[in-house]
């Protein structure tokens, strides 16, 4: 009998916790090999290009306050189209004012204000999230298409299709080719910069959910309402405010799009992000049901994903058509492991008992 | 002639006897209530009837047939049927769907015959005397309505013996008027009854006889008209011992509680004052409106009307400002209302005291522990480390847990509903040792529980509700099974 313990050693332990890093770096040598295979070397550009990417920063900053919805079992699925209300309203800010902070400024509270409407209808009315989100993610949408069809160009920085950073600002050069696409090296490696925000907000969000009060709240109210409720938690604001800092982060997001990619597209922009941010908070080990799962896995989940699509686009073979097919079985696959994996370590401990109780 | 025989019928969990021996006879066209305390194993020899749990000895004899090994199909098709107490209906089905769920009539093309359906449900109805229509709704119907229901359900399927569990529980006086004038004329119309109620008014207006179950044993069983309620409460609880040796009164300090006239979901005019170090038991029979009584005084329900005051003052709307005013609340079922399963001991522990602390946001986890360890000494929970999920403590550990997470936020004021529920023997002794610990260093605490024994050995005075409403008061030295359980069933009233 003593032998079965094995499961609860210390590899063991770090294999149930940590399962996303093994993930992640079972990702990154498919990404090595098929790179190999293309008859290209694997080089750190290669890398720096996955932590740089979009996928990775703007999806995986809003992944983080989608995690904290997942883990109060909730979800949130206006983000994609938040991230493109939000970042028109940084853009024109910027275009308007040239100032970097105001900009910062508009793009944290216009997140923030597009969440506390998810937040409090959820919280407050006491509506389903799901349906909830689903109806902001179409109003979201469709207001900034209705307001860069209609604005000045002077105001939006383009055409009557996309919101823009006007160049002719001076801040301009600093966000764009400074921050936005530049690159710090150290020791011949070099690392984006909007990286660094990503990574700065997870350490941020680590502490959030690990060591405040307020993120055991989170986990409380995702793991067990009613006791979290008899305990003294305020059930009510701790859903709602998992929805204000999906907001912000949001907000973060919107700079970063606005720095890196300089424009906005309302008609395309954002589409599907808030089912990449759901895959990469999966991914990143976070249950679904609520109550569990680590913010570092988040981290992970995201450069899992971009690798993973990554990897999709380097074989030349797919076409782009197929590309969300692969996406979507893997996703699959992840969580068929992670559902399963409980079930046949159960089947196996059974079997060896019976094993020896035959003995 | 005997519809039912069941005889020597024996079954134990593990090593603990819960069936010994038990005879059970009901005759054909009779109610024969079923009577027992909690745990008296009535709805063991219930399971076994309706074959849910396999005997270890004994026979089962119905309609002639004897049942060596029932099952849950074969009990059904022999024509037994349990409405259980908490409802089966499915409410989002009509009347005459729920009716004829699982032996719907179809035509040849596998399509409901809905308009047939109807129809009959209708003809049902108009049979035994119950006024619903088929056509509505199950979530329309009221309590009492689909209590009908579910019976109806049960003789469509041409159930000869029926097992009412507390069926009147949920229900008006009306209700149970109507009920059981349904009864009555389906006892003349050849059907049984098997009648589970603590409720002696009821008994003695509807059952023709009765068994009396006491510890997994068969006590004692008759014709309704031969005995008394306080024959029969006698049995329910046999000779009465008080294991005195723990309890001793105390000096008791300040008024710290005051409940004037209040009223709320399930309980109404109440009114009791609590001194500093006071421990006062609420007991009733389940649904007696004690445990909402208990959860309101915490805000964890809202009071229609009336005056609550803790310490002089008056905490308004959320848990929060009660905590702050010192209630603690260790609510009932464990598994439901106080554990948080994801996370560890220590975080179930700190939890609470978290929100009285929020200007300072960060956890600083050697704090923490510190108390933590204070409390796991003081209160003796075995547990290796506190980081270890908390569902790998036993229940009695668990329950200390949460009773250490009120010591926390140094709670004066300390309510415990049904604090025993689902905790070994050993366990239960040291939580009513804490207890009167507690009530030395001036704590003030209210016991809600069913188990009488319980309050002899630690309540000062003891509060015993029915039907919402606190109809006794007794001292510490008055209190004794057999006059508690009188008041709770209301049987006091019946003989009066």
């Amino acid at each position: 009998m003593k032998k079965n313990k094995s499961f609860g050693t210390v590899p063991g332990k770090v294999w149930s916790q940590y399962s996303f890093i093994f993930e992640m770096v079972i990702v990154m040598v498919a990404y090595a090999f098929t790179i190999k295979s293309n008859g290209n070397v694997f080089k750190w550009s290669h890398i720096a290009a996955i932590l740089g990417s979009q996928n990775t920063c703007i999806v995986g900053t809003m992944a983080l306050g989608m995690a904290l919805v997942i883990i109060t079992g909730q979800i949130d699925l206006s983000i994609g189209s938040s991230l493109v209300l939000t970042t028109g309203v940084t853009i024109m800010v910027f275009n308007v004012t040239n100032s970097v902070l105001l900009m910062i400024l508009a793009g944290l509270a216009t997140g923030a204000l597009c969440g506390a409407v998810n937040g409090l209808l959820v919280g407050l009315a006491k509506m389903p999230p799901f349906v909830v989100t689903l109806g902001t993610m179409l109003i979201y949408r469709s207001l900034t298409l209705s307001v860069v069809r209609s604005i000045d160009p002077a105001i939006s920085g383009s055409s009557s299709s996309q919101f823009a950073m006007n160049s002719k600002n001076s801040s301009y050069e600093f966000l764009r080719m400074k921050f936005g696409t530049g690159k710090l090296t150290i020791g011949g490696f070099s690392v984006p910069y909007i990286t660094f925000v990503f990574v700065f907000m997870v350490i941020l969000f680590i502490i959030l959910s690990e060591k405040t009060k307020y993120g055991k709240s989170v986990y409380a109210v995702g793991s067990n309402e009613k006791s979290a409720r008899l305990a003294g938690i305020n059930v009510t604001w701790v859903k709602v405010s998992v929805f204000i800092l999906t907001g912000l982060m949001v907000g973060v997001g919107s700079i970063l799009q606005a720095c890196k990619i300089g424009n906005v597209t309302p008609a395309s922009s954002g589409v599907s992000y808030e089912m990449y941010a759901i895959a990469a908070v999966v991914l990143g080990g976070v249950s679904m049901a609520g109550g569990k799962g680590k913010i570092l896995g988040v981290i992970f989940g995201a450069l899992s994903y971009t690798t993973i699509n990554f990897i999709i686009v380097s074989i030349p073979s797919l076409s782009v058509d197929i590309q969300d097919t692969f996406q979507g079985l893997v996703l699959i696959v992840v969580i068929l492991v992670q559902t399963i994996g409980p079930v046949l370590r159960e089947s196996i401990r059974r079997a060896r008992k019976k094993h020896q109780t035959a003995k | 002639m005997s519809i039912l025989e069941m005889s020597h019928v024996s079954k134990a969990f593990g090593g603990s006897k819960a069936l010994s021996d038990i005879h059970f006879n009901v005759e054909e066209g009779e109610i024969h209530a079923l009577l027992g305390e909690n745990g008296a194993g009535k709805s063991t020899l219930m399971n076994i009837l309706t074959g849910v749990i396999p005997a270890d000895e004994g026979t089962v004899t119905f309609c002639g047939k004897t049942y060596p090994n029932p099952t849950i199909a074969q009990m059904e098709a022999a024509g037994i049927a349990f409405v259980h107490q908490e409802l089966n209906v499915i409410n989002d089905l009509t009347v005459a769907d729920n009716i004829f769920l699982c032996r719907e009539l179809t035509n040849g093309l596998g399509l409901l015959r809905r308009k047939e359906q109807i129809r009959r449900a209708g003809e049902l109805f108009e049979s035994l005397g119950v006024d619903i229509d088929p056509t509505m709704l199950v979530s329309e119907l009221k309590t009492g309505e689909k209590q009908l229901l579910e019976i109806c359900r049960a003789l469509y399927a041409d159930a000869k013996l029926l097992i009412l569990d507390e069926p009147t529980t949920a229900l008006s006086n009306k209700e149970i008027d109507h009920l059981f004038s349904i009864l009555r004329r389906l006892k003349e119309q050849g059907k049984s009854f098997i009648f589970i109620s603590h409720k002696m008014p009821e008994i003695f207006a509807i059952a023709d006889r009765y068994t009396v179950l006491r510890n997994g044993e068969f006590v004692s069983s008759g014709r309704i008209a031969d005995t008394t309620p306080h024959a029969v409460t006698s049995d329910m609880v046999g000779a009465t011992y008080v294991d005195a040796d723990v309890y001793e009164s105390r000096e008791l300090g300040d008024t710290v509680l005051e409940v004037r006239s209040l009223s709320g979901t399930g309980f109404e005019d109440v009114s009791f004052t609590a001194r500093r170090g006071e421990i006062i038991a609420f007991t009733g029979l389940a649904g007696c409106g004690a445990s909402e009584l208990m959860q309101t005084l915490f805000g964890a329900m809202p009071a229609v009307s009336g005056e609550l005051l803790v310490n002089g003052k008056s905490p308004r709307g959320s848990i929060v400002s009660f905590m702050r005013s010192g209630v603690g609340m260790l609510p009932a079922d464990r598994k439901e209302n106080s554990v948080v399963p994801d996370l560890s001991i220590l975080e179930n522990y700190y939890l609470a005291e978290h929100e009285l602390s929020h200007r300072r946001p960060l956890i600083r986890i050697s704090g923490e522990k510190k108390r933590y360890e204070g409390h796991k000494e003081m209160l003796r929970i075995k547990a290796d480390d506190c980081d270890n999920s908390i569902g790998s403590l036993s229940g009695g550990n668990q329950q200390k847990v949460f009773i250490a997470r009120w010591l926390n936020i140094g709670a004066d004021v300390l309510l415990f509903d049904n604090p025993t529920q689902g905790v070994d023997v050993g366990a239960k002794a040291e939580i009513y040792r804490l207890i009167l610990e507690f009530a030395k260093e001036g704590k003030t605490i209210l016991i809600n529980t069913l188990e009488i024994p319980e309050i002899q050995k630690v309540a000062d005075r003891c509060l015993v509700f029915y039907e919402g409403r606190v109809v006794k008061e007794f001292r510490h030295s008055e209190v004794n099974e057999h006059d508690v359980m009188l008041y709770s069933t209301n049987a006091a009233e019946t003989e009066a």
